[in-house]
């Protein structure tokens, strides 16, 4: 795992996924390097439409690659208000630059000191072992 | 087979220095991909250049003694006799019973006495019992699973690598040869599960790691990949070729899975004959079609298909993205009356993907 990547500046959950703080509670959220790297070559992603109000841990989308298929979960709770519609003719940047063009969608949070509980990356790290 | 420990193929040392994602085939540890690849990296190499594959897993077995040939022509549906040796022929091991597909398999006619066969791992011993049944005095029918390694090399440039290793290539598609490798026995078979252009090489299992190594190197002027089993999967399935498990099954007979073309109907005898025949005559089983997705989505294996009125008329028994199409494909059993060019939706976890029944292959390639 030595050449997957987690940026300290980021957030992390135990579903593998990054949480970037945008300011005004307004978060971004992708899947990590340890993530995209688990499933293989992503072929298709469907994500949360925007004005969805989502539920931490609840799926919100899913992520398909040529063989499997992996729910999309919410990190926090929130509103989505963009969605990165670049993914739908170009999937495969969620495997090439997880953290930049592989976005998935923006989230409003319903409270904005919530992303502080999430972990940072070196404990998300030392939860892949 | 449950809690049984995965079996390894003799290339296993092989994957794991090359750090390959590896996975339970039929009770086998074998790759799925590699670091540097990926399926679709897999999938492209095998289309445009070359790639090769451990199908180590691939069941092997031999029966031998005199009649061995007309004993395995008894037992399985295609007619032995259509070809002479050296030539190998796919075909079914059916339920006698049901006419249920028990394995499909590759039997290889190297003489009256002497019959090769390659089952599917998960099945090959359940094959073997059920030979070993019924089989007469002075024939003996051997599981020889760990005998041998098989590396399938497929793909546009597959003759230049397999010619580089001084190997025979000059052969008529499903033709073998024994042929010797730098003083070791190695089959070659023309043929392959991919669509493209290949040959199967059956080495002794310990040599297999030699010949890996030397196919490594001679794929390296075409920019060959070693590829895993998930890029052998999206390329059958583009192809539109069964896998057993998925388009054949106890359930699935092969008059529902259209491989007809592989039933030696004239035969005196082969296992599930009387029923098989009567379903054929009968003509209201459902029957495979391909599909392919015309919205976004990926119809995947157990989806319920629905015609334009949403009445469930079948089912997917395999579905990927076609790394070729870029679109959703899927092999799928429909009921009768549904035609080509068909809109039908495939519910996808609840969500309503349109698709149109087509004929595959979904892709054209150069075959064989």
């Amino acid at each position: 795992m030595s050449e997957l990547e987690y940026p300290a500046d980021l957030r992390y959950t135990n579903d593998h996924e990054w949480v970037a703080d945008k300011g005004d509670g307004v978060v971004r959220v992708g899947i990590t390097a340890y993530a995209q790297d688990a499933l293989g070559d992503v072929v298709y992603v469907s994500l949360p439409a925007v004005g969805d109000s989502v539920t931490a841990g609840d799926s919100c989308g899913e992520v398909e690659s040529t063989k499997s298929v992996s729910d999309l979960y919410s990190p926090l709770d929130g509103e989505v208000v963009t969605v990165n519609e670049g993914l739908d003719g170009a999937p495969e940047q969620v495997n090439t630059a997880p953290y930049a063009e592989g976005w998935m969608f923006e989230l409003k949070l319903s409270d904005p000191a919530a992303v502080e509980a999430l972990m940072d990356a070196e404990a998300y790290q030392a939860t892949l072992g | 087979m449950t809690g049984d420990p995965l079996k390894t193929s003799p290339l296993h040392d092989r994957h794991t220095a090359l750090r390959a994602k590896m996975a339970d085939f039929g009770g086998w540890e074998m790759p799925i991909e590699y670091p540097g690849g990926g399926v679709l990296r897999e999938h492209t190499a095998v289309r445009e250049r070359v790639g090769i594959f451990d199908v180590s897993h691939l069941g092997k077995a031999l029966v031998k003694g005199a009649g061995a040939a007309d004993f395995v022509n008894s037992c399985f549906t295609n007619d032995l006799r259509k070809v002479e040796p050296p030539k190998a022929q796919y075909t079914m091991c059916c339920d006698e019973e049901t006419g249920g597909v028990v394995d499909d398999l590759i039997q290889y006619f190297k003489a009256e006495d002497e019959v090769f066969l390659v089952p599917n791992a998960a099945n090959t011993a359940e094959v073997v019992r059920r030979m070993n049944a019924v089989v007469p005095q002075g024939i003996s029918v051997t599981d020889q699973h760990s005998d041998f390694g098989i590396i399938a090399v497929q793909g546009p440039r597959s003759v230049e690598v397999v010619e580089a290793l001084g190997l025979p290539t000059d052969l008529e598609y499903m033709s073998f040869t024994e042929a010797d490798w730098q003083g070791r026995p190695v089959i070659v078979l023309r043929s392959g599960y991919t669509g493209e252009k290949g040959f199967e090489l059956v080495p002794r299992w310990e040599d297999t790691p030699a010949l890996w190594d030397a196919l490594v190197e001679a794929m390296q002027p075409y920019d060959g990949l070693p590829c895993g089993l998930g890029a052998r999967d999206t390329l059958r399935t583009e192809m539109g070729y069964a896998l057993h498990g998925h388009e054949l099954t106890m359930d699935i007979t092969p008059n529902m899975a259209r491989a007809g073309w592989a039933v030696g109907w004239k035969k005196e005898s082969f296992w599930g004959k009387k029923v098989l025949e009567a379903q054929r005559a009968e003509k209201t089983c459902r029957l495979s079609w391909g599909l392919l997705a015309t919205g976004r989505g990926i119809p995947r294996a157990e989806c319920e298909v629905k015609n334009a009125d949403g009445t469930v008329i079948g089912v997917v028994t395999s579905g990927t993205m076609s790394p070729t199409l870029k679109q959703g494909i899927a092999l799928v059993l429909l009921d009768r009356g549904a035609e080509e060019g068909d809109e039908v939706v495939v519910d996808v976890r609840g969500r309503d993907v349109p698709a149109k029944v087509v004929k595959p292959p979904f892709v054209q390639v150069e075959t064989a």
